[in-house]
């Protein structure tokens, strides 16, 4: 881009939009931190904090149970994706074997097969199987994703191929060379994945809300629309206040894991949004 | 078989061990992407309410589809949600890449930072804070129009402005996604391009529009028919904050195809999500054809 030094109309544009992107995350942690009477009397002020919303929010709602389900599954999910997507990734990088290239045609054809036609049939399996309401429901579909096979196959195939001879010149099984020579090389690629996989089944919203419908199984995210739609079922006087300030105070512990991962791992984060546009 | 026979037998063979590394994604992906499509491509024949028995209609969803008023609103309100979000989007986040991918602005990292904390945000979370935010009677933004002396807006409860709304939580959250698309993109621009074209005496208008947007073009394309898809997949932010309304007007594609298994109509969901997916693919293909750069041949 043009090396000109940016003038001040510039930052006055940039600190807006920075502004315009975090207000609404601002405003919904101070606010939680209000007397819940407040938020709607004086939605600005921030007055004295308080944790009342907090603590009316850990009595009524099992979000508890939603952090303990979702910790769950993203440990499960992660050391699933973690493990079988570079290992298929390897497979598919570096080496040679009949029927290859259509198994990986399989794979990029998966890529684009939406996540909604499949919402209807897998519930179907589910209920046949006797998996509604069960942590293998949440786990398993999609639990081995051909977006992160892909991602870890270009990720791979930038490996010399000397240095995979050289392991099996040392004499190392196939799964060695994967473990000891392929894995420590592509650190960088395997921590990017982590993060956008923990970002992922984290955010996950769809699956979780047709596949669970127990409290004993909901994740945190399918915790919090339970809650919000309380809200729009009660809007009588000072409970009304008292809701919001659950809602907002729910919102906001659910908000902090990953905005604390994102400013400690910047990098990784960024390197795995852009691994998916790389593609083209 | 101890570990030892394993590693030898299998992982020490060059040609097994390949087949051994992939099997795992494809005994997942059989067992839930295959078997529930092509359960899913029967069903879509079918008349099944979730109980008892099922009955073969040939193409009678589809038929009820198309011609269903519901369908084609259900269409029709991704569309407009479409037509609030992309052009928005891609603008914004060539402006906010163009602004950040000057070399000497100072605090750079910050601002990423700060464009990209919504796309981390859960959605879920955020849609929440939209519902107290944009609420008629005690909400945020209401509050500061009286403020100013303007009246009450129903931004959740007239159907004039509640896909507005919607697409403003949609926009927040995803355009510092688009503004690191489109920044790497540029980044890709090499800087002597525009020391000839100002040598030559372009200006920066000029240099904008023939330079930086036909380099980016790909990474446009790629955000297009990423925003296409989520767009028609819209799920989650009408079911949290609207719940389809007011009246329907934000029962997006995606949320119309979660009310057939509410409904128990199981056989139209599946003939609904089929047509969808043709929809997306369609405009996914429309949408990298228009963006393609010029110099690519077909």
């Amino acid at each position: 881009m043009n090396q000109t030094r940016p003038g001040p109309l510039q930052y006055v544009v940039l600190a807006l939009l920075a502004i315009v992107f975090l207000y609404p995350i601002w405003w919904a942690v101070s606010s939680s931190l209000k007397p819940a009477a407040d938020i709607i009397a004086d939605p600005l002020s921030i007055g004295a904090l308080t944790l009342d919303n907090y603590r009316a929010m850990f009595a009524d709602v099992p979000i508890g149970t939603g952090f303990a389900n979702t910790a769950l599954v993203l440990v499960v999910r992660g050391a699933m994706t973690m493990f079988f997507c570079p290992l298929a990734g390897y497979a598919f990088a570096k080496y040679d074997f009949p029927g290859k290239n259509l198994l990986f045609g399989v794979v990029l054809l998966t890529l684009m097969l939406p996540t909604l036609v499949l919402i209807i049939p897998l519930l179907l399996e589910m209920s046949a199987l006797g998996w509604v309401n069960t942590y293998q429901a949440l786990i398993l579909p999609g639990s081995i994703d051909a977006f992160s096979i892909f991602w870890m196959r270009q990720t791979i195939a930038a490996i010399p191929d000397e240095l995979i001879d050289a392991g099996r010149v040392d004499g190392a099984g196939e799964f060695g060379i994967f473990a000891r020579v392929v894995l420590p090389v592509i650190r960088p690629g395997l921590a990017a994945l982590a993060v956008l996989t923990t970002m992922n089944v984290y955010n996950d919203f769809v699956w979780p809300v047709v596949a669970v419908n127990d409290t004993a199984h909901q994740t945190l995210q399918v915790v919090l629309s339970t809650l919000a739609q309380n809200v729009t079922g009660n809007r009588i006087g000072a409970d009304f206040a008292t809701v919001w300030g659950e809602l907002l105070a729910a919102g906001s512990i659910a908000m902090l894991p990953l905005l604390v991962i994102f400013v400690l791992l910047q990098r990784h984060f960024i390197n795995g949004i852009l691994a998916g546009s790389v593609k083209g | 078989m101890s570990l030892a026979r394993l590693d030898r037998t299998f992982l020490r063979s060059t040609r097994l061990s390949p087949y051994l590394f992939i099997a795992p994604f494809f005994v997942v992906f059989g067992a839930f992407g295959i078997y529930p499509l092509i359960y899913a491509l029967q069903l879509s024949f079918m008349r099944w309410r979730g109980a008892g028995e099922a009955h073969w209609v040939g193409a009678g969803n589809y038929l009820y589809l198309l011609t269903s008023p519901e369908f084609w609103a259900s269409l029709g309100n991704s569309a407009v949600m479409w037509l609030l979000i992309v052009p928005i989007q891609v603008m914004a986040g060539l402006g906010g890449a163009v602004l950040l991918a000057n070399a000497k602005l100072r605090l750079r990292g910050l601002f990423r930072v700060a464009f990209i904390a919504p796309f981390v945000t859960p959605l879920v979370a955020m849609a929440q804070v939209w519902i107290v935010v944009f609420d008629q009677d005690y909400g945020l933004v209401n509050y500061l129009l009286n403020l100013v002396g303007l009246p009450d807006v129903g931004w959740l409860t007239s159907t004039a402005w509640s896909k507005p709304t919607l697409a403003l939580l949609f926009l927040w959250k995803t355009t510092g996604f688009a503004i690191i698309i489109l920044l790497a993109g540029l980044q890709a621009v090499p800087g002597g391009v525009y020391e000839a074209a100002a040598l030559d005496g372009a200006s920066r208008w000029r240099q904008f529009w023939s330079i930086t947007v036909p380099l980016v073009r790909r990474s446009m394309a790629f955000l297009v028919v990423v925003q296409t898809l989520a767009v028609f997949q819209m799920f989650a932010e009408p079911f949290v904050v609207t719940e389809g309304g007011p009246y329907g007007s934000t029962t997006t594609a995606g949320l119309y195809l979660y009310e057939h298994i509410t409904a128990s109509d199981l056989g139209t969901g599946a003939a609904n999500s089929f047509l969808l997916v043709l929809l997306v693919f369609g405009l996914s293909l429309v949408s990298v054809r228009l963006l393609r750069p010029k110099d690519e041949v077909s």
